[in-house]
Formats: structure tokens, C-alpha cells, sequence
């Protein structure tokens, strides 16, 4: 792998809770533009790793080094406020149904992390509305989330995430919640909008269809990577259809959970 | 027995770890240790037949009055907090098939045990009061710890009652999940406050106001007692229906001028549900009005004890005098108890809302800003609004040089700084619950 590319680079983490050992010496390099999805069974440490790239927990040792246009971070030497700093500045994120902020409309959210940012409200609502209407939700801003569909609602969360133009979104089971139909739109617009945009997308996912849909795969048991495949090289994400499971070649013991 | 056994088990410290638990366990003690002394301290005047005798009852009515929808307001939330915790789990509960007389009777049995528990620790820390209680002087003598022990009948009875509220409350509040087992997550509706309330609001003002100022076409003495008692208790109560309407109104206005994250969710978090708004600093309203009524009671007794009187007269003017004090520091107590439960169950009821921010790199301080601005704006309005309400309601009876004496402006002045600075201490003591909701979450088992 090209080192000019590497935009995340996870070096021998471990997070432990109490007597779990959720990581147990983590490597991971992930590309510039590439999407990445994080599969395991439940308890294998997948929401862990995400949260410890996404610098929303610090692990307990190893190395997780970002690096920008302006130069190398280690995220896990930052302190809290320092974390929250390059999450809010640096990341997006589209987690499962119930954290968009439900007291706000579909607008609001969406503007929020720029109004975080310091841009002031009417040009973050105008930005958030140009987002809105990408992913489809003209006429909805005013909605408050309880008033939207679940893929609607999920598509309102990717426009978020998208706001301020981050470098990595990261996704926790972005689909979980939905029926197929709508799970395929919701990726079709998360892929289209960060992939599709250079950006890179890394997913923790249980379906294998979603899974399918990135360009690599790296699967977890007891806090240690097993497998991580790439599946063509140059792969162009935007255009790919979704591929089916058995192209994929999951491990047997993987295949019935699918929710 | 099978409710009994799942109420076991919900009963482990959930991810609102021992707070929900604890905290209305001891709204509801100190609410039935005050309730149990408020009454006592009542009764100590209705054992006499002399010709001051009526007076005393008279003022000891009124100030029960006065405290009586502070100490049902403290119980109700106390219930609410209770009830509500468990929302997520009940919600799950149905979700997984539980029928709805199961729920129900599991929320009200948890319910009903905590304000149980609670009066419990309520009668012991009142029956341990009554020594200290006992030496205040009425009368020119003091009081004494064994005219302040209530028939254990009474206390009986005010335990029971507190568990009854309790028990209407968790079923006012279990509605929403027996309806919609998804409504609770999904916080569907945004709930309305009628324009109507403003009207009620009003005409029961105006009520109170033709009663206060003529209670004498209502006959007899004892008439006119209970009139003016059931007049400022319907004011105090005019304030919770009106209030959440002017908040709502003050709300729009801010959510249209919120140029920063932390106005525009306080805005959006009062308009969210103007009631809950409300009920975190009503107990100032309250206090603003007790304050109101004490303060020209000062006044009255300031002008007055210039004057020769007779000795009863003098004993009668030092007693109100100890009385007006009395119910300040009640309502006053009754207040930071409601604050601390109050907030401890907005950050919990809100738990998603902060996670959510968390993760998007929303400093706490922001988030903490945004908190107390969705107390501190209802605040002003509320302050302002009870004030005048009670001083509308005082005018016919004492005049203005007398509510706008110096010695009754102090009065008031002071009770709505230690009005406020209570609710500030309030925000202030609840974050380590924000900061550990927030801890909670990001640790996840997989």
C-alpha cells in the first residue's frame, strides 16, 4: 500500500472493559477514498474499533495516526477536548436510527455541526438545505425527525455527516434499523456521497450485502483482525452495483447473521 | 408474583446508574417530612378557643395555602422522574410482547415502592425534626417537640397519599408507552399548549381579584377565610396553567433570533415541551409568589409596631412575623429539592440527545451552555410573570405603599436572587449526571 495514501493508521491497539479484551492488538491502514466495511459477530470488538478511529474513545495502547493535507495527528496521544476538536472539525458520522437530535428539524440537524464550526445560521441552513436536496429531501426540512420515514430519517443523518465536508465518515450499522429497499437507498446515497465524493467511508456493518458494497473487508473475531480483503484493485465505488454474498466469500460461520 | 419478579429484575442500576433511583426516593422523603411538619405545626393552633385563637387558624390555613401546590408539584415530578426512567425498558417490554395491564402494573408498582420508601424516610426525618421544630415560639411560648406529634392515624394517611400520587402519576405518564410502544422512542409528537390556558389563566386571576377585594359578600367570617385561602391557592395554580403558554410564546421568539447551537437547542428544547419547562422553575414562580405576600406582611407589621398595642397584639405581630419566615424556608426548601430532581430527570430523559452530540465533537461546555439556557430564559419570564400576578392579586387587600415598602421589596428582591441562585446551584450540581450519561454510552461491548 502506497504510505502517501494512507489517511487512517491503526498501530497494535488494545481497549480492554474490565475482563473483556474488546481489541487485543489491532493493524489497520485504511486509503484516502477507500470505503471500508468492519464485520465480527457480536462482542467481537467491531463498534469498538470504529469508536477508537473515530477518536470517540481513547484505546488503552497502540498507535492511531491520522493524516491531513496539513500533516500527521496521533489521536490517541489527544486529550478529551482535543478528540471532540478533531471529531467536530475532521469526521462525520452516521450512526443506527435515534441520534439525530429529534427536538430539531431535518433543516437544524443538518446545520448543526457547521453552526459548531462557527458558520453562522443562515448560511449553515443554506448549505444544509443544498445537502438536503442532494440526497432527495427537498420538501422535508421542516420536518422534525419523528415526522420522517426510517430511510428518510437515515438519509437526513448522511446529509449531516456530509455537512461539513469531512475527511473519513464513519457508519455504525447506518442500515440496521431498515428493510432491504430502503437500506440499499440509504447506501447507494452514503456511498455516492462519500466515496463517490474522493471521501472515505469506514462501516461497521452485520449484513454482508452492505459489506458487499465497499471496496474492502475486514473481519474481526475476539478483538483481533481475521481477514481483510480487498476486492478488486482500482475499484471504482460509485458505479458498482451491489454484488451478492457468495462473490464475496464470507466465512461460513458468518453468513447467518445477516439482519 | 411474576410482576414482582421483573420488577426484581429492572430494579438493577441501569444506565441512569443509582440516580433515578435515588433521587425521587429522597424528593419524596423530604416532601412528606415537610408536608408532616407543615401540618403539624398547623394543628398546634387549633387545639385553643381564645379570642386570638381564629386568627392564628386563619393564618396557619393560609400558609398551608400557600405551600400546598410547591409540595404537590415536588411529589408530581418526584413521580414523573420514578415512573419515567424505566420508559425505555416498559417500551421494550411491550415490544416484546408483554400485554398492557402487565406494564402497567409493573411501572406502578416500582413507582408506588420508591414513594413508599421515600415517605418512610419522610416520617423519620420529620419525627426528628420535631425537637428542633418544637423550640420555634408561637404565642410567647415555644411550641414544644410533643405538640408537634401528629395522630399516627394522620401520618398514616400522608404516607398513603404520597404512595396514591405516585401511583396517579406513573399512570399519567405509562399512557404514552401503553398507546405507542414506539411513540416513547421516537418522540413523534410535539406537544401543544393551548392558547385557551391564557384565557382560564385570566378569568381565574380576575376571580380571585373581585374575591380578594370583597369577601365580604361571601358572608360569615369563616366564609371569608376559606374564600381568600381558596383564592391564593387558585392564583398559585393559575401560574402552572398560564406559564408554559408565555414560555412557548418567549421560545418562538428565541428560536427565530438563535445564532449559535447552544440558543438554538435551548430554544428548541423548551419548545419541545413547554410544560417540562415550565415544571423546572416553577418552584421559583412559587417562591416569587410566597415572597410577594410575606414581603408586604413585613411591610404591614413594620408600620404598624410603632404603634401602642396591647401585649396579645405585639405576641400576634412577632408570631406572623416568624410564621412568613417559616414559609419562605419551606418553600425554599421544597424548591431545591424540586430543582435537583427536576434536572437529574431532564439529563436522563435527554440522554440520546447528549450522546449524539457528544459523538458529533460537541464540547460539553457548549452542551452544558445549551442546558442552562433552556432553564435560565424560562426563568426571567417566570419571575417577572409571578410577580405580577401576585402583586395583582395583594393590591385590593394591602395597597400599594405597602407592596412597594422598602421593607417588602427586600423581602422580595432576596427571595428571587435565592430563587435563582438555587436553580443555578441546581444546573450546577446536576452535570457530573450529564458527565456520566456521557461516559456510559461510548463503552461498548463489541
Amino acid at each position: 500500500m502506497d504510505a502517501m495514501t494512507v489517511i487512517l493508521e491503526a498501530s497494535a491497539l488494545t481497549k480492554s472493559y474490565g475482563d473483556t479484551h474488546a481489541l487485543a492488538g489491532v493493524d489497520l491502514s485504511i486509503e484516502a477514498g477507500e470505503a471500508v466495511a468492519i464485520m465480527g459477530a457480536s462482542g467481537s470488538g467491531k463498534t469498538t474499533l470504529l469508536h477508537v478511529l473515530a477518536g470517540i474513545l481513547a484505546p488503552d495502547a497502540g498507535s492511531m495516526l491520522l493524516r491531513t493535507g496539513r500533516g500527521e495527528i496521533e489521536i490517541s496521544g489527544l486529550n478529551d477536548r482535543a478528540r471532540s476538536a478533531l471529531r467536530r472539525e475532521t469526521f462525520g458520522f452516521v450512526f443506527q436510527q435515534g441520534l439525530l437530535i429529534p427536538e430539531l428539524t431535518a433543516l437544524e440537524n443538518v446545520a448543526l455541526p457547521l453552526m459548531l464550526r462557527g458558520t453562522p445560521r443562515t448560511d449553515a441552513e443554506q448549505l444544509a438545505a443544498r445537502w438536503l436536496a442532494e440526497l432527495g429531501l427537498t420538501g422535508l426540512e421542516q420536518r422534525r425527525i419523528g415526522q420522517l420515514s426510517g430511510g428518510q430519517a437515515q438519509r437526513v443523518a448522511v446529509a449531516r455527516a456530509q455537512a461539513i465536508e469531512p475527511l473519513v465518515v464513519f457508519a455504525d450499522e447506518p442500515t440496521g434499523a431498515l428493510d432491504s429497499t430502503t437500506s440499499s437507498e440509504v447506501m447507494d446515497a452514503l456511498i455516492a456521497s462519500t466515496t463517490g465524493r474522493g471521501r472515505t467511508l469506514v462501516v461497521v456493518t452485520h449484513d454482508e450485502g452492505i459489506a458487499a458494497r465497499c471496496g474492502r473487508v475486514v473481519r474481526l473475531r475476539d478483538g483481533r483482525i481475521v481477514e481483510s480483503r480487498s476486492r478488486v484493485a482500482g475499484f471504482d465505488y460509485a458505479q458498482t452495483p451491489p454484488a451478492s454474498q457468495a462473490a464475496f466469500g464470507a466465512p461460513a460461520e458468518q453468513r447467518g447473521e445477516t439482519r | 408474583m411474576r410482576t414482582l419478579a421483573i420488577a426484581r429484575l429492572l430494579a438493577r442500576p441501569a444506565a441512569s446508574g443509582r440516580t433515578a433511583i435515588v433521587l425521587p426516593i429522597v424528593a419524596f422523603g423530604v416532601a412528606t417530612a415537610l408536608l408532616l411538619t407543615t401540618l403539624a405545626g398547623a394543628m398546634t393552633f387549633f387545639g385553643r378557643h381564645d379570642e386570638l385563637a381564629f386568627t392564628y387558624q386563619a393564618l396557619a390555613l393560609l400558609a398551608c395555602a400557600l405551600l400546598l401546590v410547591p409540595l404537590v408539584t415536588l411529589g408530581g415530578s418526584a413521580a414523573r422522574l420514578s415512573a419515567r426512567r424505566r420508559d425505555d425498558r416498559l417500551a421494550t417490554l411491550r415490544l416484546l410482547g408483554a400485554n398492557t395491564a402487565f406494564v402497567a402494573r409493573l411501572t406502578v408498582l416500582e413507582s408506588v415502592l420508591l414513594a413508599i420508601v421515600g415517605a418512610s424516610g419522610g416520617v423519620v426525618l420529620y419525627l426528628a425534626l420535631t425537637p428542633l421544630v418544637g423550640l420555634i415560639s408561637f404565642r410567647g411560648h415555644p411550641l414544644g417537640a410533643g405538640a408537634l406529634l401528629l395522630n399516627p392515624l394522620v401520618v398514616a394517611a400522608v404516607v398513603v397519599g404520597v404512595g396514591l400520587l405516585a401511583a396517579v402519576s406513573a399512570v399519567i405518564g405509562l399512557r404514552a408507552v401503553v398507546i405507542s410502544p414506539l411513540g416513547v422512542r421516537a418522540r413523534q409528537s410535539a406537544p401543544k399548549v393551548h392558547w385557551m390556558r391564557i384565557v382560564l389563566g385570566v378569568l381565574v386571576i380576575g376571580a380571585v381579584v373581585l374575591a380578594v377585594a370583597q369577601p365580604s359578600m361571601f358572608g360569615g367570617a369563616l366564609t371569608i377565610v376559606i374564600v381568600l385561602v381558596v383564592a391564593f391557592a387558585a392564583a398559585n395554580a393559575v401560574l402552572g396553567l398560564v406559564g408554559p403558554f408565555v414560555i412557548r410564546m418567549f421560545a418562538k421568539s428565541g428560536l427565530k433570533h438563535a445564532t449559535t447551537p447552544q440558543r438554538l437547542i435551548a430554544a428548541r428544547t423548551v419548545l419541545e415541551s413547554p410544560k417540562a419547562a415550565w415544571r423546572q422553575v416553577s418552584g421559583v414562580s412559587m417562591t416569587t409568589f410566597v415572597a410577594v405576600f410575606a414581603g408586604t406582611a413585613l411591610a404591614m407589621i413594620g408600620a404598624v409596631s410603632g404603634e401602642r398595642m396591647p401585649h396579645s397584639q405585639e405576641v400576634l405581630l412577632a408570631d406572623i412575623r416568624t410564621g412568613v419566615f417559616i414559609t419562605l424556608a419551606i418553600s425554599f426548601l421544597m424548591v431545591a429539592c424540586s430543582i435537583g430532581v427536576g434536572q437529574a430527570s431532564a439529563i436522563l430523559d435527554r440522554r440520546d440527545l447528549y450522546v449524539s452530540l457528544d459523538r458529533m465533537g460537541m464540547p460539553v461546555k457548549t452542551m452544558d451552555a445549551a442546558r442552562v439556557r433552556s432553564v435560565l430564559s424560562p426563568l426571567r419570564i417566570v419571575t417577572i410573570g409571578s410577580a405580577v400576578a401576585a402583586v395583582v392579586v395583594i393590591l385590593p387587600i394591602a395597597g400599594a405603599a405597602l407592596i412597594f415598602a422598602p421593607a417588602s421589596l427586600l423581602t422580595i428582591a432576596a427571595s428571587i436572587v435565592g430563587g435563582i441562585l438555587l436553580i443555578w446551584l441546581g444546573l450546577l450540581a446536576t452535570r457530573p449526571v450529564l458527565t456520566r450519561v456521557l461516559a456510559e454510552p461510548v463503552a461498548p461491548r463489541e
